[in-house]
């Protein structure tokens, strides 16, 4: 019985590491309708950031959190300004979805030039200490996760329907037409947008740095885990995604224990799979928002 | 008041305006009538700023908005109501109308705004707390309407305000065409409706395959019989 | 997009065939001539990655189906070869049961997810990959696991593992010209049309006729074998495989990234593509050693992300902009000036046959809305109905029960075979094959094709053979009156031009019944009378037509019936001329301004 409870927590400490990666990455989509492929190289991008910021300068890997947002935030706007706002338009989905696919190949392979195939360990400052309740373990810096993950939810839900740019965002997302005839600047939206979801990815690296080494390809791994918790919690929904991210962490967690390490992967995906061919709007996702699929 | 003058526009590489030239007089009720297809629509959207014309020019109060991105428009007081209603789907109908606000000029005073229109469209205020997308294509009509008076706009365009709503309906929206036409508003209508409209209008252009073939006070473009054979089949 | 994805141009330049010819010479003359090993492992290379391209391109190119999972299917061929090797199987044989293994798996995992778009479709695929690539290390005793697997000691052609280099570049570009071939064949025939209407527009491919899952599986099968075979050299080739590099992503990006930047969609693309990376990368690999590790990986990202900027239909795009300046004095002839009349009508005889169409109390809900509500008629064979009714009446809605794109929540629809047997077509396809034809109210050309490809698409219904259906579609668009635009573009076609293509479309398709939606609307004064003309020379020639009309005009003097609906019912239906005076239409959908202005 304690070793489920001890996997069950596992896995909700999973989930909230899983949600706070995620929530960028609805949310962009959920505004301006683009899978960023190259979400994971931002992870990578903030993660390496901080690293950088607490060997350098010695200090805790959170205070990076100054530097690696906003840089992440500007990141993000180049990013809408200068790539997919040209493609905007294109006739053809395979244009868009290139673009940030050679982002993310791009900057994986830049992480590799510069600091070769070695990882880099962020100094934990006491991050990775287990906490004992009872006979239940878990890692300081896991609970910090988890506890920035449900802030960061509410913070959002919060500034999208109570704030005056929180609801031109969410106009624009219903209705990108409607929207400039209301006289909204519908380009700077999604530059600020992209900004956002990207200034949340660099939240999130700050917390995963000190538990997680940082290497080039350590994106590719966390992205794809958050296309899964995305699909799960239905495209565009951050509370819908920080439920899906606990059902995964869950689903990880449970079936590396009862299933085989080596085969946890495979169930998640498959899971992934399942609900995207069968419920395609998310566990939690509402039928008439299924603009992906026929 | 507005002034086009050759305006050529249109998607892509297709054309679909030739030599638009039209103006619009402050206070007055001017409509562009033709069928599907003609250009209608291109001309509000050439007006709004959502397409740039190849060629040509567009005034507005003596300043060349040719050019201008579409939110800048807005913000000089043109709004439009588009074609098919565009709201908010998944917002109560408070927020698309403080949305409709949203411009410079007419944030400042939204809440006065507000209850004038709701004075103005009683059905919408009974809806104000409801999702948008749970109304009636009549009573989306309405919100539309309201949302784009929300703006205090000086020049109010409606791209086919009856498409889709059963004649009845249609009715009650010209109804409301002429409540906001007397309340001081400039009004430019767009519609393939051309005998209800006219009829609410004070002058109209008849456009056709992307060309003005007709300009002439309502009165006479309803007794004309080119617009009597072309628009009624008689 | 819109040049280079046009299918087999008929015109297409001359210069063409001799560059194709020279390029693969080189490809294969080159290394032999240098006789360097290095250099030799540079050209194997690009033949693998053209290969693996062109096949990646069937998919992703013709069929739009962006698969980011391409390399499962080379993972399985090379599996399979080595698997079966070390059974003591000649890779030759292994080859081709990779191919079987890859084209089954391909046809189970797409068939789920056909149904996904764009990026949709991608990350599925992406995550296929991924559990390829866990069960390829979980299954240890058949896949070495994360240890991998080594190939045998076995020289000779009998295993395709060679001391010197030729025999291995004979066969890797024998493997790319199998490809080219393949997809040479696919783009200038049927399947290639279907796939490229599939693509371009989904409802108006399955309204032609196309069974759209079909041919994309067929697609997909034919492409996941040959990356599979080519895999299966490609292990044999490279001794040793691992499933991390077997099964990988950024392999599988590289593979549609060659492709990308060639031309998506052409043929010689991914050829281009691969020729112009691969030596780029496998140089700078040469020179620059571990030093430069991510340095081609980096260059590639930045090269697609450019081309995704400023080239998006690739290197076959810019070539075809640049030599089409000197093609131009020829397109120029083309313009769209007065249309040319349709061939003139047949004498007015003509007498209806038996029924030929039955609905019977359709119904219809969309959520709350009551959008059909207990419709019922029928359709005489020569019969012209026509339909009028406000926007939003549920004409649209009723057409699409009478073609199969939506089903009926109750009541039926019979359409009788030539044979005079009546049955319940269900599907797009069923209603296709027992001859009924549809137009569509917002205009939905081919936007990657010209006018007569466009046509052509209907004529495969009638004629498989390609040179038949060019012959079909040409007649069809002479008498259409688009006789003078079979080369041009569909997109640039005016208004009243697409509604004829779409007309002409159908017309290929050699319907008995013709539905056809609001193909008047939006169009001038003398099109409309063409238009009519037109219309009643096709119902002389024994077809059957509904059409949804707002120009009463043309309502009135074709019809030789008409159905008023209003909110999803049926309010009048009779002659033309008493349906007009009946009070309930001049409220529902004349409007008191017709009755004053007719009375």
């Amino acid at each position: 019985m304690e070793t489920f409870i001890q996997v069950v927590v596992n896995g909700l400490m999973l989930g909230g590491l899983f949600a706070i990666i995620s929530i960028g990455l609805t949310m962009i989509f959920g505004i301006i309708k683009i899978v960023n492929f190259a979400h994971g190289e931002f992870l990578m991008a903030g993660m390496f950031l901080t690293w950088l910021f607490t060997t350098k300068l010695g200090l805790h890997p959170y205070a990076a959190v100054v530097v690696v947002a906003p840089a992440l935030f500007v990141l993000g706007g180049v990013t809408q300004k200068l790539l997919i706002q040209p493609l905007m338009n294109a006739r053809d989905e395979h244009i868009q979805i290139f673009a940030t696919v050679g982002l993310s190949t791009a900057m994986i392979n830049l992480a590799l030039l510069i600091y070769g195939a070695d990882i880099a360990n962020t100094p934990a400052y006491g991050l990775r200490t287990p906490l004992e309740f009872g006979p239940i373990r878990v890692l300081e810096g896991q609970l910090f996760i988890l506890g920035a993950a449900i802030l960061l939810v509410i913070g959002m839900e919060l500034f999208l329907r109570r704030s005056r740019t929180g609801l031109a965002i969410r106009a624009v997302a219903q209705n990108r037409t409607a929207a400039q005839l209301m006289g909204i600047n519908v380009n700077w939206i999604y530059v600020l947008s992209f900004g956002l979801g990207a200034a949340c990815v660099g939240m999130a690296s700050v917390l995963v740095a000190p538990l997680y080494p940082t290497s080039s390809n350590i994106g590719t791994y966390f992205v794809l885990i958050a296309f899964v918790v995305v699909i799960l919690g239905g495209w565009g929904s951050i509370p819908g995604a920080f439920v899906g991210a606990m059902v995964i962490g869950l689903i990880d967690s449970l079936s590396g224990f009862y299933i085989g390490a080596d085969l946890r992967e495979a169930v998640v995906f498959g899971v992934f799979l399942v609900i995207l061919i069968l419920r395609p709007s998310g566990l939690f996702g509402s039928k008439q928002k299924l603009s992906h699929i026929s | 008041m507005l002034t086009l003058e050759n305006i050529h526009a249109g998607y892509g590489a297709t054309t679909i305006l030739q030599d638009v030239s039209l103006d619009v007089q402050p206070g007055e009720v001017v409509t562009i009538v033709g069928a599907n297809g003609a250009g209608k629509t291109t001309t509000l959207r050439a007006i709004a700023g959502q397409i740039t014309p190849t060629s040509g020019h567009i005034y507005f109060e003596g300043r060349d908005i040719t050019k201008l991105a579409a939110h800048d428009v807005v913000d000089l007081g043109i709004t439009m109501i588009p074609e098919g209603r565009q709201l908010f789907p998944d917002m109560t109908v408070r927020d698309n109308l403080l949305l409709g606000a949203f411009r410079s000029g007419a944030r400042s005073v939204q809440n006065e705004t507000l209850d004038y229109v709701l004075d103005l469209f009683p059905r919408v205020s009974e809806r104000l707390d409801q999702m948008a997308s749970s109304l009636s294509g009549g009573e989306q009509q309405m919100v539309a309407i309201a949302r784009g008076m929300m703006a205090k706009p000086r020049l109010l365009m409606f791209d086919e305000p009856s498409l889709g709503l059963a004649p009845i309906i249609v009715e009650q929206v010209f109804e409301v065409v002429k409540k906001v036409a007397a309340s001081g508003a400039t009004v430019l209508i767009v519609e393939q409706n051309v005998f209800t409209t006219l009829q609410s209008a004070d002058r109209g252009y008849v456009l056709e395959n992307g060309e003005i073939a007709l300009s002439d006070t309502a009165e006479a473009l309803l007794s004309n019989d080119h617009v009597r054979r072309a628009y009624l089949g008689i | 997009m819109k040049h280079i994805l046009s299918l087999g141009s008929p015109r297409t330049a001359s210069w063409a065939a001799p560059a194709l010819l020279a390029t693969l010479a080189a490809l294969f003359i080159t290394p032999v001539v240098i006789g360097d090993a290095f250099v030799y492992h540079v050209f194997v290379t690009i033949c693998i990655f053209a290969a693996l391209s062109t096949a990646w391109n069937i998919v992703g190119g013709f069929a739009g189906q962006l698969s980011l999972g391409h390399a499962i299917f080379y993972g399985i061929g090379a599996y399979a070869g080595v698997i079966l090797m070390n059974m003591g199987i000649s890779p030759w044989l292994g080859m081709f049961v990779g191919a079987a293994f890859a084209a089954l798996a391909a046809v189970v995992i797409s068939y789920p997810c056909f149904r996904l778009h764009g990026p949709f479709f991608a990350l599925a695929t992406i995550a296929f990959l991924e559990v390829f690539r866990v069960l390829a290390l979980h299954f240890r005793d058949l896949t070495g696991g994360a240890t991998g697997l080594m190939i045998p000691i076995k020289m000779g052609w009998e295993w395709m593992v060679f001391r010197e280099r030729l025999p291995s570049l004979i066969i890797a570009f024998g493997m790319l010209l199998l490809c080219l071939a393949v997809a040479q064949w696919i783009r200038s025939g049927k399947l290639g049309y279907y796939l490229v209407a599939t693509r371009e527009r989904e409802s108006a491919a399955k309204a032609a006729g196309v069974r759209t899952v079909q041919v994309r599986l067929i697609a997909v099968a034919i492409s996941a074998a040959l990356a599979s075979m080519v895999g299966t050299f490609h292990a044999m080739y490279l001794t040793f495989i691992e499933p991390s590099s077997m099964f990988s992503l950024s392999f599988s990006i590289q593979i549609a990234m060659f492709a990308l930047i060639g031309g998506i969609g052409t043929v010689y693309g991914p050829l281009l593509g691969a020729l112009l990376l691969v030596p780029l990368t496998e140089l700078a690999r040469g020179w620059l050693g571990a030093e430069a590790l991510g340095l081609h990986g980096f260059v590639y990202g930045v090269m697609l992300v450019l081309a995704v900027l400023f080239m998006p239909n690739g290197i076959m795009g810019v070539l075809h902009r640049y030599l089409q300046k000197d093609d131009e004095d020829e397109e120029t002839g083309q313009t769209q000036a007065a249309p040319v009349a349709a061939v003139p009508r047949a004498e007015p005889e003509h007498k209806m046959g038996p029924e030929i169409l039955r609905v019977e109390n359709l119904d219809k809900h969309f959520g709350g809305l009551h959008v059909t509500k207990d419709v019922s008629f029928n359709l005489r064979e020569g019969e012209i109905l026509g339909m009028i009714g406000p926007n939003g009446a549920g004409k649209t809605t009723l057409f699409n029960m009478l073609s199969g794109f939506l089903q009926p929540d109750s009541g039926k629809v019979t359409v009788s075979d030539s044979a005079g047997n009546f049955s319940a077509p269900v599907s797009p396809a069923d209603f296709a094959s027992i001859g009924v034809g549809r137009t569509f109210q917002i205009v939905q050309p081919f936007a990657a094709m010209t006018v007569e490809e466009n046509i052509m698409v209907g004529a495969f219904y009638r004629h498989p053979d390609v040179n038949d259906a060019r012959e079909a579609a040409r007649e069809t668009a002479h008498r259409m009156g688009l006789g003078p635009w079979l080369n041009a573009e569909a997109n640039g076609l005016t208004i009243g031009g697409l509604k004829r293509l779409e007309v002409a479309r159908v017309m290929a398709m050699e319907p008995r019944i013709l539905l056809l939606d609001e193909v008047m609307a939006g169009i001038n004064q003398t099109d409309v009378r063409r238009a009519i003309d037109l219309m009643l020379s096709i119902r002389d020639t024994g077809v059957s037509i509904i059409a949804i009309e707002h120009v009463m005009q043309a309502v009135m003097s074709l019809s030789d019936r008409v159905i008023v609906l209003n909110s999803g019912e049926i309010v009048a239906e009779g002659d033309p001329q008493e349906v007009v005076r009946d009070p309930h239409v001049i409220e529902a959908y004349l409007g008191k301004g017709f009755a004053d202005a007719n009375s």
